[in-house]
């Protein structure tokens, strides 16, 4: 019962961030508006019990994911009117893309109701259970392909992310601290021997 | 009155069973949310005591017996100041960012162990959640940088985040090592798991984890030498330049509150939090309080930590801004990369605290 | 409580204790606004800056590095989302699952190298 009524709970909050996320008119509203939408889902996830991946959602996405929103969000000049142009030129794709994931979602649900499977509850947990272990005990020795084409996806996109992004700026001085360090003194400083100059 | 008493206990357990739970729990979380407050007060006491004597001054000595006094005077004046919201801020942001640095600095000490069996949330994700709730913490900073409009405030932020951002990476992966020796996310557990006196402590198969999450630490707090974010001879305050009153009191207390944190979760982790150093120590006898488990062991831990903060500031100048991003991405996360590497070859060949691998 | 009261009940105190904050932070800055004095003027509010009143928005476009280090930090923190429950379970995953880490942390730090000699972190 309590149960429910923290999933209407938090939902409900979930929906308004989410809706916030659309209307607001500051960018950085926006953004703070979907962190609060992340950190709801994430609750979601815990009353499902699937606490690892909860965690994993507010550290990635609130702690990494949206600190690059704001990032950008934040230097960009904000210029609302340009923004809402835009509303009317992306529309149609948007519109295209929500018709798409409401038919998924439909689908989805209707398989689920189809199957009859039982929906009411999740097996219920050993003691000593912990849900990050029963995730690790499967992801590297039954999913260890999937674990390593992951591992090739954050490999190429530490090399997109670099190719896209790198500029260097010609002419700027740099230090290089191994060079520094392996200098030694008689490459810098030369002691000269000099006999006293006679007066004549 | 002992019938009093127990009819009050009879009233009391008349309650459904969750609402005690939730009393109880509401409770706790009062008692060590006002005990984190109080040593966060005292620590600045500390501060200017320690860093005082260290600079050969007496430190803060007139309100009260030597001085105690002061931090409550602090508090007093920092209230009745005015609270200044510039006029270009955005007014809504400005007053939610400290908000936002408070609330991750008091939540997490939810999962910190205090003694063997007092934790108010004794949660298996104990310190991804630690992880998860640190890395909000940025919000607080770049908010306020962002929300008060101001070119130094604005400068500052940026520094902190790019700064808090490079430190966390080799904090996390740090913890991995934790976890590898560990074997769990319970911070209870990686606190039982280091049980049987100073040998076991993590500090010592792990010591080179140990100094860079330590200072990972000290980077993550915005504390010196890595004080860039608010390098007052640079950029006056950093992103609180605009603060003032009450709102600069809940950075500062939500500052000092990392930082204490920091100490207690070094303490956790690698020195076996409220365990004895003199665990193994047979000839103590068996029932001498030298070799029990309390919480006066992690407070003392603590307390040591927050002293090595001071001593850092007090010790070091500011590091420059390329160095300690140079520190934190070409120093401290190949140390942690190899040292996890170094681990897992122990697990293989079955020696330490990670014997436990199946083979 | 629900299903599986002992799991979602240890995350209840987590929940009050998040409130618990959000009201200290609260009731801190109602009390300074309450008992805080003094009088606002146009001086006083102006941005603290240089004496000037500023010309520009002070938020301005900064060094796509910035970008850069958040992405590679995302990235990152990736790899510690998936070195987390590996090092929890490394007691039933075996040698098996210790040569799956080595491989996807040896193709971290080819990207890591990458990063390196491309100077990305590098700060001029």
């Amino acid at each position: 019962m309590l149960h429910t009524i923290l999933f209407y709970l938090f939902a409900a909050v979930l929906f308004i961030a989410a809706l916030g996320v659309i209307f607001s008119r500051n960018p950085v509203h926006a953004v703070m508006f979907l962190v609060l939408a992340f950190f709801q889902s994430a609750v979601l996830w815990l009353l499902a019990e699937a606490e690892f991946l909860a965690i994993v959602l507010v550290l990635v996405y609130v702690g990494a994911v949206m600190v690059l929103f704001l990032f950008v969000v934040m230097m960009l000049d904000i210029n609302v009117e340009r923004v809402q142009g835009g509303l009317t030129r992306y529309a149609p794709l948007g519109l295209v893309v929500a018709v798409v994931m409401v038919f998924e979602l439909v689908q989805i649900i209707w398989l689920r109701g189809q199957a009859n499977t039982e929906t009411l509850g999740f097996a219920a947990t050993p003691e000593g259970y912990s849900n990050t272990k029963a995730l690790g005990a499967i992801l590297y020795t039954e999913h260890v392909y999937a674990f390593e084409i992951a591992a090739v996806i954050l490999l190429l996109a530490i090399i997109a992310a670099i190719t896209l992004t790198m500029r260097r700026r010609p002419g700027l001085k740099q230090q290089n601290i191994s060079n520094q360090v392996a200098v030694s003194a008689k490459d810098r400083v030369r002691v000269v021997k000099m006999d006293a100059e006679s007066n004549s | 009155m002992a019938e009093f008493l127990q009819s009050l206990m009879a009233y009391w357990e008349s309650f459904p069973a969750d609402l005690r739970f939730v009393v109880i729990a509401t409770m706790q979380i009062l008692a060590v949310t006002i005990c984190v407050i109080l040593t966060v007060a005292f620590t600045t006491y500390f501060e200017r005591k320690v860093i005082g004597s260290m600079q050969g001054r007496i430190g803060p000595n007139r309100v009260g017996p030597l001085g105690l006094l002061q931090p409550f005077a602090d508090v007093i004046k920092l209230l009745i100041k005015e609270v200044v919201i510039p006029q270009k801020s955005n007014r809504f942001l400005f007053v939610i960012a400290p908000l936002l640095s408070i609330i991750p600095a008091l939540a997490t000490w939810a999962v910190i162990p205090l003694s063997d069996g007092f934790v108010i949330a004794d949660i298996n994700a104990g310190l991804l959640y630690v992880l998860a709730l640190t890395s909000v913490g940025v919000y607080g900073v770049i908010l306020a940088g962002w929300a008060t409009n101001s070119k130094y405030a604005f400068l500052g932020a940026m520094r902190s985040a790019a700064q808090i951002v490079a430190y966390e990476i080799a904090m996390g992966f740090a913890l991995v090592g934790v976890l590898m020796a560990a074997g769990s996310l319970n911070l209870g557990d990686i606190t039982r798991a280091q049980a049987g006196g100073l040998s076991h402590w993590f500090i010592l198969p792990l010591l080179p984890l140990f100094f860079v999450y330590f200072i990972s630490g000290v980077a993550e707090t915005n504390r010196a030498p890595f004080d860039v974010a608010e390098g007052e001879s640079e950029i006056v305050a950093g992103f609180h330049v605009e603060y003032s009153g009450v709102a600069f009191a809940v950075f500062f207390l939500a500052e000092y509150a990392n930082m204490v944190l920091i100490s207690a979760l070094t303490a956790i982790f690698f020195l076996g939090g409220w365990a004895s150093p003199f665990e193994g120590w047979s000839f103590l006898g068996d029932d001498s309080l030298l070799r029990a488990t309390s919480f006066f062991w992690l407070a003392a831990k603590i307390s040591f930590f927050i002293f090595v903060f001071f001593w850092l500031r007090a010790t070091f100048p500011r590091y420059r801004y390329d160095q300690i991003m140079r520190l934190g991405w070409k120093v401290f996360i190949p140390i942690t990369i190899v040292w996890i590497a170094v681990e897992g070859v122990m697990a293989w060949l079955h020696v330490g605290p990670w014997a436990r691998l199946a083979s | 409580m629900g299903r599986s009261p002992r799991m979602l009940q240890n995350y209840v105190p987590i929940l009050i204790f998040l409130g618990v904050a959000t009201g200290i932070g609260l009731v801190l800055l109602a009390l300074g606004f309450l008992f805080g004095s003094g009088q606002k003027d146009a001086e006083k509010l102006s941005p603290y800056e240089c004496g000037f009143e500023p010309f520009e928005d002070s938020r301005m476009k900064f060094d796509v590095r910035y970008y850069l280090v958040a992405i590679l930090f995302i990235i990152f923190d990736l790899e510690i989302a998936f070195l987390f429950p590996w090092a929890v379970s490394l007691d039933s995953i075996g040698g098996f699952g210790l040569i799956a880490m080595a491989i996807f942390l040896t193709l971290l730090v080819v990207g890591f190298i990458y990063e390196w000699k491309k100077g990305a972190l590098e700060w001029d």
